[in-house]
């Protein structure tokens, strides 16, 4: 599904080399987590591959199902499937999250040159993931992530996932901010769109999320490059060590 | 005879005219034709709809009595600087220090003007020119054309000291017109202090060039004395990397307007201008104009006004202050902040602070608030055992700090605080 | 009577067809023409074109008079420079000052009689004035169900009114709802006693221009106590060329009364700039309550500046008793040049004026809008939000003017202006005036100026929407305050408009 190779990205506007060859692939239907320690460029890796200005890819490429990503706007990776559950969803005076939502969906929609969906299916629709998600009605109706508490803002995250129903599900910290039920409730949330032709990268610190969002692969990221990959037994192993051992061990 | 009539044939009568040598003679010949073709402000001028200029164009000065200030220490009397005097608009050699520093020329306008080469012929009327669009500041091209001295400074290094001109006013009938031309070098750095009342009218110009890399300070006090009159003008032009920052210190006079116009030509520059009035009209009239107007001519500049006043007893308050953003001004941060306090019924306030903008990717934003004192903090501080004179006085101060905050010396700064509270200590009793 | 014999019927309407001009038309959805035989009086504004107007519409003696003392005024006034607008010198002589269509001649006595073509024109522009609402004139027809919510209108098209809805309706609640030409008729002492009342004859050029030449508007009296029991609204359409339209409109809210009015606006998509000058007075008495909204939606020109409409509107209420209440909210999309600044003056004790305002700009467009809160009484308050859009090469001015009198004690004015632009060719500019004359009001002032958020932007495309998409939500995101103080119907269509406006002005 998603074949990252040798992705060199720097800053645009400095000379800042971030990313210094990241090799990753994800195949359909799997779950592959990236854990490391701050600042390793985890979440520049999922800005570079949505689309965000200020970064500039100096070497590699990444496609989506063949697709080359780096070349498309980022509607037309949204469009093709690509999604990206923000670590800081941006807040948007004014709109009402209902209406962001049915804008969203039906502009993919009509990307993909499906019909759009009328108003009270969309409301039927919104409803049943919100209440899945235990997201209540008033919510909704708030602007986009305007005043919601950090938590609030991440259920927000997986209500639009879970709507938008993409192909490649990048989630980055979706856990920090959580409390234990909403973790649990966000997992649910994320198993239940788990399939042979969805895959999720998962970027998180924390062996927690990945209790109840059992991963195929874990990678570990450092100083811009993955640096070891291995089984679920590896975020254990940072878990209760840290870094420093896999690091000294890479540097050996 | 209109009185811009009237001043150009002043002008053109030869023994009315300043001894200069041929560089000033230009200048000065140039800005009488310029104040011939725009004449002298009126009050149907958009320009000056809430100040009138009359009397500060009439032929004769109105008199201002000189204020007795009992012995008390003017301000910057413990800072080490160098000290330069006039006494109602007149140089005052045996007070003034010698008009020499290191990585510093000085020299009196006066003198300057004797030479027939001089590299202030490049400044001289030349930013004031530049800020006379697109409002005509025709006050300012009289001073220009009329300055009777003045300094002017080239500074090439960082000063250990600063410069400052002391303005003493002892001529209840004086009309001064000084003119002064500064600039910064590359990377210079200079602070320059101004306090006095000068004399009962004082017009004043001040060209400051500040080069690539230099920083310019300037901290003023307006002179106490209750019934001078003043109008003051900075042109500023302000290169890469400088830095610009004026602050102003008003408290009484009759008529104050100081008008600043600033010029951000370089990339990464700030400008900051800043001013504090406190005025009581109970028994002198008190009105007081800040008139600014900041262009941003280059990217990613930073620009801030901070002008606070403090009225009552029919003291009356102006702000006219213009952020203009070119197009091509990228990344432009302005902020314009201006606000009063009324503390009575019968103070007023007006202001006009205005956005215009023609670059998209800039942070523009001003703010301008007036009202009473606030009733809160005044109960709060009440309830604490502290008499109501003395928490309105703490509150004006607190109200007055952010503009006080931008001088950047704090020693200045706190010495500023200390003359407004003595200013407000003595109208409690 | 000169003025009448040289009336003339404009020869040979427009070539193409409603359809072909439609086509053409783009963004702008209302810049077709209807093909109708008009007749004009001659071009240009003098004495006698004043007379025949006045003549045209049966007035009574004082009213010509009324406007011919104006007219004197006017040509010794100038066209004001002020504001931050940049256009061609109006040829005010190059101008037909009446325009009606011929069918209009003879008074409609029943919908049959009404020409089809002026139904056509408003069934178009979405006015529901054949199915919901019954022509004047209509016997025994006023009081049909109305399906729905009942919005009676008053439709003017060029200089006249075509017809004016629910009249009976409203006349039952003691309500007068009609065109000011039969208003003068009709009511002649409400009339004389108010029109000029709050925008005196001489207040501004154009003000002045509209108190010689109006041709027609909408009157409004609404009686002590009474609450309105529909919306009133009036729908402007410009047809013909080279014609300026100058309304007239006249509100008076009695003792305790509320009414909501709205105001919509359209015109042909035309090659040549067309005039237009109106003048709204409110006259709101204690305890009474209007609300104004307008959605302005003039031919904008097209995206070389060319054609337009030039709008130059004063609008004023007048809160004469205590604890009247005005809100004036717009939006303004359309329009080449928009001189326009509705206005309070809070006279009565605790009287509140409100001001809610969109103005976008795009292409060459340019608009000077806000608005003057004059508090005089104790106890007033006011609001002021005002939010403007630049886009493509238009210049946007928010222009307004708080100011407290001293005997304006314990008043409150809150204002927030922010301005937003889109691309680096377009303008915004904030023009407030501040006037504080006692110390027990209080007066806040905001103004921001901003381009799109980057952030927001990229948020909404990673979610799949293009840029033009997203902008449109973060304008109407953005504009949110001002779209929610319109009646429910009119915030659809304005939200709609935002969208419609900013085509072509990203990427
Ligand atoms: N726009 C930017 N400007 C300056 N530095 C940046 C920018 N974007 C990223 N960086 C820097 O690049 C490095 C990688 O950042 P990134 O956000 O990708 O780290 P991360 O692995 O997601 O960290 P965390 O675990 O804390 O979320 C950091 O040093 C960060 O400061
Ligand atoms: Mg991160």
């Amino acid at each position: 599904m998603l074949k990252i190779n040798n992705l060199h990205v720097k800053l645009e506007e400095e000379d800042k080399q971030i990313l210094k060859g990241v090799d990753l692939e994800v195949p359909a239907g799997k779950v592959h987590a990236i854990m490391g320690p701050n600042g390793s460029g985890k979440s520049t890796l999922s800005y570079v591959l949505s689309g965000r200005d200020g970064y500039e890819v100096t070497a590699g490429d990444a496609t989506l199902d063949g697709e080359e990503l780096l070349d498309m706007e980022p509607e037309e990776r949204a469009a093709a499937g690509l999604f990206l559950a923000f670590q800081y969803p941006v807040e948007i005076p004014g709109v009402g999250n209902m209406t962001f939502l049915r804008t969203a969906v039906n502009a993919q929609r009509k990307a993909r040159g499906e019909e759009e969906m009328s108003a009270a299916d969309f409301l039927k629709f919104v409803r049943a993931k919100a209440k899945d998600l235990k997201i209540d009605a008033d919510m909704l109706k708030r602007p986009v992530n305007v005043g919601f508490s950090g938590g609030e803002k991440k259920r927000n995250e997986i209500l639009q996932m879970a709507m938008l129903e993409p192909k490649m599900c990048i989630l980055d910290e979706t856990d920090s901010g959580l409390d234990v039920d909403a973790m649990k409730l966000v997992s649910e949330g994320v198993n239940a769109l788990r399939d042979e032709g969805r895959s999720f990268l998962v970027i998180t610190h924390y062996q927690r999320l990945l209790d109840h969002i059992k991963p195929d692969v874990v990678h570990i990221m450092a100083a811009g490059r993955i640096v070891k990959s291995g089984g679920p037994e590896l975020a254990l192993e940072v878990e209760h060590n840290g870094y420093a051992d896999i690091l000294a061990e890479i540097d050996a | 005879m209109s009185t811009a009539v009237k001043m150009q044939a002043a002008l053109i009568s030869a023994d009315a005219r300043p001894a200069s040598g041929a560089w000033l003679a230009d200048a000065r010949a140039d800005a009488a034709s310029r104040l011939a073709a725009m004449g002298l402000p009126t009050r149907r001028d958009e320009y000056w709809k809430w100040t009138r200029p009359d009397s500060l164009i009439s032929a004769v000065a109105d008199t201002a009595e000189v204020l007795d200030y009992e012995g008390e220490e003017p301000l910057f009397s413990d800072v080490d600087r160098l000290k330069v005097v006039f006494v109602d608009g007149v140089f005052s050699a045996e007070e003034s220090d010698a008009l020499e520093g290191e990585g510093l020329e000085i020299e009196r306008l006066a003198d300057a003007a004797a030479k027939d080469i001089h590299w202030a012929k490049d400044l001289y009327g030349v930013l004031e020119t530049r800020g006379q669009t697109p409002v005509n500041r025709p006050i300012a091209v009289h001073n220009t054309a009329m300055a009777t001295d003045g300094v002017v400074i080239r500074v090439t290094g960082a000063l250990s000291r600063p410069v400052s001109l002391v303005y003493r006013h002892e001529d209840a009938n004086s009309d001064a017109i000084l003119h002064s031309v500064i600039r910064l070098e590359d990377g210079a750095e200079l602070t320059l202090l101004e306090n006095g009342p000068a004399a009962a009218r004082f017009s004043s110009v001040l060209e400051v060039d500040v080069a690539k890399g230099a920083a310019f300070h300037h901290v003023r006090a307006q002179g106490r004395d209750h019934d001078r009159q003043a109008i003051t003008h900075v042109f500023a032009r302000v290169d890469a990397e400088a830095t610009f920052k004026s602050f102003t210190v008003t408290v009484n006079g009759k008529l104050t307007r100081n008008e600043c116009v600033i010029d951000i030509v370089g990339d990464n520059a700030v400008a900051h201008i800043a001013g504090a009035a406190l005025g009581d009209g109970a028994e002198h009239e008190f009105h007081h104009d800040d008139t600014v107007f900041i262009t941003h001519d280059a990217v990613a500049c930073e620009s801030r006004q901070v002008f606070k006043k403090v009225l009552k007893n029919g003291a009356k308050g102006v702000f006219q202050g213009k952020i203009l953003v070119k197009p091509d001004a990228q990344k432009t941060d302005g902020y314009q902040k201006s606000q009063s306090l009324l503390l009575d019924d019968d103070a007023s306030f007006q202001a006009k602070p205005e956005l215009e903008i023609y670059a998209d990717d800039v942070i523009c934003s001003h703010g301008s608030t007036t009202g009473a004192i606030d009733e809160e903090a005044l109960f709060y501080l009440r309830s604490r055992g502290v008499p109501t004179p003395i928490a309105t006085d703490l509150l004006v101060l607190a109200f007055l700090a952010d503009a006080i905050e931008e001088i950047e010396d704090e020693d200045i700064a706190a010495d500023v605080t200390g003359r407004l509270d003595a200013w407000l200590a003595r109208r409690r009793g | 009577m000169a003025g009448v014999d040289e009336l003339i019927a404009k020869e040979g309407v427009e070539e193409e067809t409603v359809e072909a001009v439609k086509s053409l038309a783009g963004a702008y959805k209302y810049g077709w023409e209807t093909e109708i035989e008009m007749e004009y009086a001659p071009k240009g504004v003098n004495p006698d074109i004043v007379r025949l107007i006045s003549d045209k519409n049966d007035e009574p003696e004082w009213m010509t008079e009324w406007r011919l003392e104006a007219f004197a005024r006017w040509e010794k006034l100038d066209e004001p420079s002020w504001a931050l607008l940049n256009y061609p010198e109006i040829d005010f002589q190059d101008q037909y000052y009446y325009a009606r269509p011929k069918s209009m001649e003879e008074k409609p006595k029943s919908l049959d009689d009404v020409d089809p073509k002026l139904l056509e024109t408003y069934k178009k522009l979405g006015i529901p004035l054949k199915e919901q609402m019954i022509l004047a004139g209509v016997d025994g027809a006023e009081d049909m169900p109305a399906e729905g919510r009942k919005v009676a209108v008053d439709a003017v098209f060029d200089s006249v009114s075509v017809g004016t809805t629910f009249q009976a309706e409203l006349k039952k609640a003691g309500v007068i709802f009609c065109s000011i030409s039969e208003a003068i008729k009709e009511h002649p002492e409400l009339v004389k006693k108010y029109l000029g009342s709050v925008v005196p004859v001489s207040d501004n050029y154009y003000a002045t221009l509209n108190s010689a030449v109006f041709s027609d508007g909408s009157f409004v009296y609404i009686p002590p106590n009474t609450r309105c029991p529909m919306e009133l609204s009036t729908y402007f359409r410009i047809n013909a060329e080279n014609t300026g339209q100058f309304e007239r409109t006249l509100i008076i809210a009695d003792k305790g009364s509320y009414v909501s009015y709205l105001e919509g606006c359209t015109a042909p998509q035309r090659d040549t700039a067309q005039l237009h000058a109106a003048v709204v007075e409110i006259i709101i008495e204690e305890d009474a309550e209007v609300k104004y909204s307008t959605v302005q939606n003039w031919y904008p020109g097209d995206e070389n500046g060319k054609g337009g409409i030039y709008n130059f509107v004063t609008k004023r209420a007048d809160c004469r008793g205590d604890r009247s209440k005005v809100m004036w909210t717009q939006v303004e999309t359309g329009s080449a040049v928009t001189w326009k600044y509705p206005s309070c003056i809070l006279r009565g004790a605790e009287s509140q004026g409100e001001f809610y305002s969109i103005a976008i700009t795009n292409n060459y467009q340019q608009a000077d809008t806000g608005t003057k809160m004059v508090h005089l009484g104790r106890d007033t308050k006011s609001r002021i939000v005002s939010k403007g859009i630049s886009a493509g090469k238009a210049q946007n001015t928010y222009r307004g003017l708080v100011s407290m009198h001293p005997k304006a004690k314990n008043s409150r004015n809150y204002t927030q202006c922010d301005s937003l632009l889109i691309g680096d060719k377009c303008g915004a500019h904030t023009v407030p005036y501040i006037e504080v004359k006692n110390n027990s009001s209080r007066v806040e002032h905001e103004a921001t100026t901003s381009k799109v958020d980057e952030e927001q932007m990229f948020y909404c495309r990673q979610r799949g929407m293009d840029e033009e998409e997203a902008v449109a939500l973060i304008v109407n995101g953005f504009a949110k305050e001002v779209l929610q103080a319109l009646p429910m119907e009119f915030a659809m269509e304005a939200q709609q408009l935002v969208a419609i406006s900013l085509e072509g002005s990203v990427g």
